[in-house]
């Protein structure tokens, strides 16, 4: 496996072993439910299982594997970082009476709520 | 005249997981699992959090979905959803599409009508898991 594919993958497994615990669906999925999860065939995802865990990534449990610190944290920041271009509001997203358009210093307070998601309407 | 009644999978349009979920998040901003929770109604069973998975992160790279983590006081920060204005905008293009695709199946069950009754054919329509958008 090259090492540009290993990044790939791990990015990949990382995030959804965090958005699989975070949402109670799953502590510790195997290869197989993994596999089913990312839609691609369990024989390729083992080997960079395996070779997650001995990067301290994963950990073995049960009879699947488990995020360690190091792996949640990854996970977590991987899968923020990804879709951070994607998704950052502009100006214009919020609705005709949003207060944001009553200064550019409240638009451009909107614009910084809306990246912490914490601006609502 | 009636047909025997079999198990019947429910004709919708393909991809109808990508509408529904931005139909849920129009309704309310949501995190995955209570998204599954909300599907079922709409045809989607909960047994496949993966389709969920993949639809969702689809949606965000086409910027009709925004995510963010929400602390969670209890276990890891979850995953919120929320409709983009972008997303808001193919939605009401779906429901227009839906409800021209449904004016030409009433026409097509109303002539069919004529020879088979259908009664009682939805009750027996299986519940589908999210598929791959």
């Amino acid at each position: 496996m090259g090492e540009l594919d290993a990044l790939r993958v791990r990015e990949e497994v990382l995030q959804a072993m965090y958005w699989m615990r975070s949402e109670g669906l799953a502590e510790t999925p195997d290869a197989d439910l993994l596999a089913r999860f990312l839609a691609v065939p369990a024989a390729t995802l083992s080997p960079y299982l395996e070779r997650f865990a001995g990067e301290g990534y994963l950990e073995a449990a049960e009879a699947g594997y488990r995020l360690t610190d190091r792996g949640q944290e990854a996970g977590k920041r991987t899968f923020a970082e990804e879709f951070a271009d994607l998704t950052r509001p502009t100006h214009g997203e919020c609705d005709d009476d949003c207060w944001c358009h009553e200064s550019p210093e409240e638009a451009a307070r909107c614009l910084e709520g809306k990246a912490e998601h914490a601006h609502a309407h | 005249m009636r047909m025997p009644t079999e198990p019947v999978e429910p004709a919708v349009p393909r991809n109808f997981l990508r509408p529904c979920l931005l139909l849920l998040l129009r309704e309310q901003p949501a995190h995955g699992y209570e998204l599954l929770e909300r599907l079922p109604p709409l045809g989607f069973g909960r047994d496949d959090p993966g389709g969920l998975y993949r639809a969702l992160r689809a949606l965000e790279r086409e910027g009709l979905v925004h995510s963010s983590w929400q602390p969670s006081p209890e276990g890891p920060d979850r995953r919120i959803y929320e409709l983009t204005r972008a997303g808001m905008e193919v939605l009401h293009g779906s429901a227009k599409s839906l409800a021209a695709g449904r004016e030409m199946l009433e026409v097509f069950l109303s002539r069919y009508g004529e020879f088979v009754s259908l009664a009682g054919a939805g009750d027996t329509a299986r519940q589908r898991s999210p598929a791959p958008s």
